[in-house]
């Protein structure tokens, strides 16, 4: 219960924290480490070096020591006794055994006294940490040892100096040298004993480093096991959370992309409608352009018939008045009737017009571009009547063009129509004037009116759809823009339209409008095929 | 409707300014057969022409002329001798907008295009109707006069009084010695004068003092 809470909360702990967290855990718990083996190999080291320098050593100089009185001075002074060699030179080995003792011994004190090999002051903390029962060494039993062996050394000294001594000449040589015997056989034990007491302070350090060394692992091992089961606790907990964000991020992304692509969908299927919309607006506005052209012409014609209606009907009148009066004559009828027919032919040749005008003829033709221009005056040549409005054509018959008949009279139309409105609020001299000149392939056509130029604001705007100056009833703001759109798309040319300074017939007119549109003469017969 | 006598255009003569050539031509050929003289013109200067040369009763003018306007031509018109000459305008539905000017020129009608023979002919009576008329009356004050001046002048200074003091309903509250009273005439001529009104019914005693004239009896003499 206790593993799940804490592997709950665990758990619970955010992203960032877990993960930080595992990084604090195995920073630490390998500085730790780091620390504990370098402490534990320091102390090991340390502990073998006093082992060997100060334990070690010191045993074999003692058990030197010890060698060097029992079997040097002790067998020279037992050979003596014999007589195996004279005192002469038995004093020379015991001068030399003497002298080797003394430095052994110097060496001895020095290694025990000597502050190189102390333990050390980590050796010592850790002792004061980990080991309870600590165990101070028996000083002053080593104190007292060594006391006493300095005595009997001195002794000794004493006594051999007796045994060598020439001027002393006793009887009691083999006394002096049982006595000696007898005092280095002591000496012997001390130094047993001393070197016993060597070895139980290296077997108690051994055992306070066998100590340290168990705890040293002690805590290794642990904080190597912990160590490790937070590390893997912790991955695992964060490749949980990976798992989790993973799969989250995974159900955010499909659910993404879903939308993306229904987006798409529908952004396709918006895409085609608003392209059949501006289709349908496009084919719309040419049917309104169509009709608004086709009101215009109706009312041309409507112009070009009153006059002869008007006349035909006074015949009739005439004729019912001239019966009642009694002055009909067959003279009078045949004249009437001539005259009616003749009106009448006038009125069809009208009607005749402007039926091809409204003609949908789709295909291309052939002709020349004064006839389809001259048309287009033909057929509003009643409102430029009506405003006294002078045309002048200046064409070649020898332009010829291959292209949409209609549409391009169309065009024509348009441009007169506006240069009409534009005219009939003008003063004075009136006139349109049209130019076409044939240059590389290209037509120019340039027509020109005096009806005061249009307003810059207003001349950024006129190709536009829908934008008029007129009042609504008049225009639909679709002329010119059907006129771009017939000759830019249809007919792969251009048109234009700027105010200009113009002099016709040696007068010069300030503000004119000039409708520049150059058509392609070759390119119309590539679309044929 | 009033009956016209359209008879009476028979004594007047018109200037026709039209620019349309057919119009103009079978226009006049009718009219020719109602009117004295037919000026048919094409432009307003020959019309101008006409009006300085020819007697003109009436001006009948198209609005829109080839190289002007029929109201410039009115304009012009009006402040020439000619104004008091009556003047019709013939107008198409489009021209609507000159009507207002024609009005503020005192334009005495118009007629819409395509032309009714008889609305033209009804209008151009109505205008020259009043000119008949006063033409009528200035004879007829003529003819008094001249037979008062070579007749016996009495009687006709008792139907002068009479007619002069006819009420609303054509009466007269009078006497023969109220009449006598007025006019130096003989009591027997009076009488005589009443008894033969009295025969032909055109002025009857109605009560005592009380004479009444008969319009209708001396219409159709």
């Amino acid at each position: 219960m206790k593993i799940k809470k804490i592997l709950q909360i665990l758990d619970a702990i955010s992203f960032g924290y877990k993960s930080a967290f595992l990084l604090f855990i195995i920073i630490g718990g390998m500085i730790s480490i780091v620390v504990l083996s370098q402490i534990s190999t320091y102390t090991i080291k340390n502990d073998f070096d006093l082992l060997f320098e100060k334990r070690t050593k010191s045993i074999i100089r003692l058990e030197a020591i010890k060698d060097t009185y029992i079997i040097n001075i002790n067998e020279t002074l037992n050979d003596m006794r014999k007589g195996l060699i004279n005192s002469v030179q038995g004093q020379e080995v015991v001068a030399l055994a003497q002298q080797l003792i003394r430095k052994n011994w110097s060496t001895y004190l020095n290694i025990i006294d000597t502050e190189k090999y102390q333990i050390s002051w980590i050796n010592i903390m850790i002792k004061k940490f980990f080991i309870i029962e600590e165990q101070t060494p028996n000083i002053l039993l080593q104190q007292s040892i060594i006391h006493n062996i300095k005595a009997k050394k001195k002794k000794i000294q004493s006594l051999l100096n007796q045994i060598f001594n020439p001027y002393i000449h006793t009887d009691n040589h083999a006394s002096l040298i049982e006595e000696v015997n007898y005092e280095i056989d002591a000496l012997s034990i001390y130094i047993t004993s001393l070197t016993n007491y060597d070895l139980s302070m290296t077997i108690q350090e051994k055992r306070d480093t066998d100590k340290i060394f168990d705890m040293l692992s002690l805590i290794l091992n642990i904080s190597i096991v912990l160590v490790f089961i937070f590390s893997v606790l912790l991955s695992t907990f964060i490749i949980i959370n990976f798992k989790k964000l993973h799969f989250a991020l995974q159900g955010d992304v499909l659910e993404k992309t879903k939308a993306l692509q229904r987006l798409n969908a529908s952004l396709e299927t918006k895409i085609k409608k608003e392209v059949e919309n501006s289709r349908r607006k496009d084919t719309l506005m040419f049917q309104q352009a169509r009709l608004a052209s086709m009101g215009e012409m109706i009312a041309n014609i409507a112009h070009q018939w009153r006059q002869p209606l008007g006349s035909m009907m006074m015949i009739i009148q005439g004729v019912q008045s001239k019966m009642e009066l009694g002055k009909l004559t067959p003279e009078m009828i045949n004249e009437k009737v001539i005259d009616t027919l003749r009106l009448a032919e006038n009125m069809s040749d009208t009607l005749e017009n402007f039926q091809n005008f409204f003609k949908p003829t789709k295909a291309k033709e052939s002709f020349t571009l004064k006839s389809c221009i001259e048309h287009a005056f033909t057929l509003s040549k009643y409102i430029l009547e009506q405003h006294k409005i002078n045309v002048s054509i200046k064409i070649s018959e020898s332009i010829k063009l291959h292209t949409y008949y209609n549409e391009l009279s169309h065009v024509f139309l348009n441009i007169i129509a506006n240069a009409e409105d534009a005219l009939s609020l003008t003063k004075g001299e009136k006139f349109i004037e049209i130019v076409a000149k044939e240059v590389n392939d290209k037509i120019y056509i340039y027509i020109t009116d005096n009806g005061g130029g249009i307003k810059a604001d207003v001349l950024l705007h006129i190709f536009e759809p829908y934008f008029t100056t007129k009042y609504k009833s008049k225009g639909t703001g679709l002329g010119l823009y059907m006129s771009q759109q017939i000759i830019e798309k249809h007919m792969q040319g251009t048109i234009r339209c700027k105010n200009v300074c113009y002099t016709i017939n040696k007068t010069k007119y300030e503000h004119c409008t000039l409708f520049t549109i150059i058509l392609p003469h070759t390119q119309s017969d590539k679309n044929d095929t | 409707m009033i009956h016209r006598n359209i008879n009476i255009l028979h004594d007047f003569n018109i200037l026709y300014l039209e620019d349309d050539v057919e119009l103009l031509k079978h226009t006049k050929d009718v009219l020719d057969d109602f009117m004295h003289e037919v000026y048919g013109v094409y432009t307003s200067e020959e019309a101008m022409q006409v009006l300085e040369n020819e007697h003109v009763d009436v001006i009948i003018s198209d609005i829109l002329l080839k190289d002007e306007n029929g109201i410039d031509f009115l304009k012009k018109l009006k402040q020439s001798d000619y104004a008091e000459i009556p003047t019709v305008l013939i107008t198409a539905h489009t021209e609507s907008a000159y009507l207002l000017e024609a009005i503020k020129l005192k334009v005495e009608n118009y007629i819409v295009k395509p032309i009714n023979l008889k609305e033209l002919l009804n209008t151009i009576h109505d205008i020259v109707l009043p000119i008949n008329q006063r033409r009528e009356a200035q004879k007829s004050n003529n003819l008094i006069k001249i037979i008062s001046e070579v007749s016996d002048g009495k009687q006709i200074e008792v139907i002068k009084y009479i007619m002069s003091n006819l009420n609303e309903s054509d009466e007269i509250r009078t006497s023969y010695s109220e009449i006598m009273s007025h006019i130096d005439i003989s009591k027997p001529t009076l009488v005589k004068l009443f008894k033969k009104l009295a025969e032909n019914n055109i002025l009857t005693n109605e009560s005592h003092k009380i004479y009444k004239f008969h319009q209708e009896s001396l219409d159709s003499l």
